[in-house]
């Protein structure tokens, strides 16, 4: 049969163009405009003169940019691995359970996940409220001294983490799920013919058969994290970001803050390579490492 | 038969209904951040407003997100022409609001138009709202801070003076000693205080910067000379007070007024715009007897921070307001400024001089005990970095926390802002 290769072209770019449309107006444009104002000087609205690299060199000589950075870090190390484990040992708990009872446990998990960030706060700031959050009346009645969870310096990112991975792993759990179910079981009855302990199982078939699903989860619990920022915004309220100031904040405070348009562009620029650099190079790497296990 | 009937009544109602709209009603789109007991009290008079213009002018009010939500909303709107007609604006806040090309100025010609002149306003007040000699804003009104207090738990600690206002008010040591005597009587926390909220204690710290006479920004230094010294001692006040365990610690601000009103606080510094609720509570018979007073002197002299609430234009780009409609808004602005009566039940002192010299404003309880502050006013410095929600504000406030709670030495304090502020 004879194909009209045009026709074929034509219909295939008016199928594409309203998303290749939204994608340049929404994403290639801001980010295109992000690499300009970056090198000037404008304010949060309105253009600005052209500085050249100066926003950039004076990140390097910015001890609040530094502090940023080593909280983006400390906080995707708190999140990414230990979220993506806690997932999965609870979707594996959920797996071994059956029909309707697996089901309310499942929603139970998923449920925070619907919630919106502002309400996520607002349940953990009413819960460890330092004056009359339910926690701290159970810490009094233990006997044990008031935590200002999200108050104080040292508690405050772990804090907003454990959060983070309550609010976040229903998602995690359930590809976790779906990759468990698409493990035939023919596989596992094989192995208990073998005699296989149940932790062989899970070395030698459970865990290399998941991997691709885990290094997807990994891959996107990395980058939401770098992101953070409505959590430790809502949490900073009333004036406290600096000790927890992370990537995105400073961002926020830059432009809308201080009106500094083309600094905050220049840290935005940042993260933008950051975020590229390490979701690619932990990428290759995942790969690497599942093409070894073959 | 009847059915004609009520089609014509229908006709005739469809007609006047008509009528009343081609009369071109303005109406004037209205953003405020106004969320308190105060916000209940301008929901109030809008209603008023409206009533008093039917089919001439009607006020569309929204209430937003008070602080850097609010004003970067303002920013951006204004520079695609969607900003509102008129808007409550921080006095402390215009000069940053100039400089960003963000405000229509307000003309001599518009003043008396409204009805109003320089000299209704109090010169501190109408300075705030002045750049080069240019007017940006209409105030409405000047907040300061000040001290609540509980007289039975005073009254039982015997510290409450025969005139009902609290002993120890004249300098550091006195009021220590004050707390002290509250602590020992059983009080849990002698003073409530918004430890965990270094945005709202920027008010309180400032302030007892001013006691000792110093000031934020000298010509275009922060902190300048031995002014950081004077932060520092402000800080370490309120830090002894933590580390005595005469003040709430990591308290937010909602915690702060529950612990007041639940009596577990004694005494509470905190803004005027609290007075509603003081206020409402007590009418329903749920609060103790309960006054506010000016804050006292920790330092040299009385000294207390304040700002104002004053309406502005924002300067819409590509959508120039129409005559009519300033007009209109002019009209809003003079109108709630001259019935600031009901305004000053929420606490705040009206900028109007006409409204505060009236006998009723001046039999008004607690704004009589009050009122005698706005001597002793001091409004935030001057500068495209200052104002709520600003850059100094920001900045300062950051450090509060820690120090306010033990955290952080008010040396290291200072000299982290005054870096900040210098390489901003």
């Amino acid at each position: 049969m004879l194909r009209n290769s045009r026709t074929e072209r034509l219909v295939a770019l008016v199928l594409v163009a309203p998303f290749l449309a939204i994608y340049l107006l929404a994403f290639v444009y801001p980010t295109v405009q992000m690499f300009r104002i970056s090198f000037t000087d404008a304010p949060l609205i309105g253009a600005g003169r052209w500085v050249g690299l100066d926003n950039y060199l004076r990140l390097d000589n910015d001890p609040m940019f530094r502090r940023a950075v080593w909280n983006t870090a400390y906080f995707v190390l708190m999140t990414v691995v230990p979220g993506t484990l806690i997932a999965l040992l609870i979707s594996l708990g959920v797996s071994r359970l059956q029909g309707r009872f697996q089901a309310i446990v499942l929603a139970l998990f998923f449920l925070p996940y619907i919630l919106p960030v502002s309400v996520v706060y607002l349940i953990w700031d009413w819960t460890l409220n330092f004056q009359f959050g339910i926690a701290m009346h159970v810490l009094d009645w233990l006997g044990i001294p008031r935590v200002p969870v999200f108050k104080s310096r040292v508690w405050f990112l772990p804090a907003v983490a454990g959060v983070t991975i309550w609010w976040t792993a229903g998602f995690s759990i359930l590809l976790f799920l779906a990759g468990l179910r698409s493990i035939p079981a023919e596989i596992y009855e094989a192995a208990a013919l073998d005699n296989s302990t149940r932790w062989t199982t899970f070395r030698r078939i459970t865990w290399p058969l998941l991997w691709p699903i885990t290094s997807l989860v990994f891959t996107i619990q990395l980058i939401l994290q770098l992101k953070i920022f409505d959590q430790v915004y809502l949490f900073s309220i009333g004036g406290r970001p600096n000790d927890n100031m992370v990537l995105v904040y400073y961002i926020f405070q830059k432009a809308f803050q201080q009106n500094q348009g083309g600094r905050a562009a220049a840290v935005a620029v940042t993260l933008f390579v950051l975020v590229v650099v390490v979701s690619v190079l932990q990428f290759q790497l995942l790969r690497f490492a599942e093409r070894r296990r073959r | 038969m009847n059915f004609r009937r009520m089609m014509a009544i229908a006709v005739v109602a469809a007609g006047g209904f008509w009528a009343v709209a081609a009369q071109a009603e303005e109406t004037v789109a209205w953003w405020d951040f106004l969320g308190g007991g105060d916000g209940v009290r301008m929901k109030q008079m809008i209603s008023d407003f409206n009533a008093a213009h039917v089919g001439k002018i009607k006020i569309d009010a929204t209430t937003l997100e008070w602080g850097t939500p609010f004003y970067a909303k303002v920013q951006t709107s204004a520079a695609v022409g969607e900003a509102p007609d008129v808007m409550t604006y921080h006095a402390s806040r215009i000069p940053l609001a100039v400089s960003q090309d963000l405000l229509e100025e307000i003309t001599a010609d518009d003043m008396s138009k409204m009805g109003l002149s320089a000299s209704d306003f109090a010169q501190t007040t109408m300075g705030a709202v002045t750049v080069d000699g240019k007017q940006y804003a209409v105030p409405l009104d000047t907040h300061p801070i000040v001290l609540y207090y509980n007289r039975v738990l005073l009254k039982k600690a015997g510290v409450l003076g025969d005139d009902g206002r609290p002993v120890g008010m004249k300098n550091k040591e006195e009021f220590t000693a004050t707390l002290q005597k509250l602590k020992d009587a059983g009080v849990e926390f002698p003073l409530g205080s918004v430890t965990a909220d270094g945005n709202f204690m920027y008010r309180t710290i400032y302030s007892l910067v001013c006691q000792q006479g110093g000031e934020l920004l000298t010509g275009n230094e922060f902190l300048a000379g031995d002014n950081g010294k004077k932060l520092a001692n402000a800080l370490a006040v309120l830090q002894g007070w933590t580390k005595a365990g005469l003040q709430s610690t990591y308290t937010d601000y909602p915690a702060t007024v529950a612990l007041f009103t639940s009596g577990k606080a004694a005494m509470m510094i905190n803004g005027v715009w609290e007075v509603p609720t003081m206020t409402d509570l007590a009418k329903q018979g749920k609060l103790f007897d309960w006054g506010a007073v000016e804050i006292p002197v920790i330092f040299d002299k009385p000294c207390t921070y304040a700002d104002s609430h004053s309406f502005a234009i924002p300067k819409n780009k590509g959508k120039e307001i129409s005559p009519e409609k300033r007009a209109a808004v002019l009209e809003v602005i003079s109108w709630i400024d001259k019935h600031s009566l009901f305004w000053a039940t929420a606490g705040h002192i009206p900028a109007y001089k006409p409204v505060t010299e009236t006998a009723e404003y001046k039999a008004m309880q607690p704004n009589a005990t009050y009122s005698t502050l706005t001597a002793n006013m001091i409004f935030d410095p001057k500068s495209t970095k200052a104002g709520v929600a600003g850059p100094i504000f920001d900045i300062m406030s950051n450090y509060f926390v820690p120090t306010l709670n033990g955290e952080m030495d008010p040396g290291e304090a200072v000299k982290s802002i005054k870096e900040e502020l210098n390489s901003m």
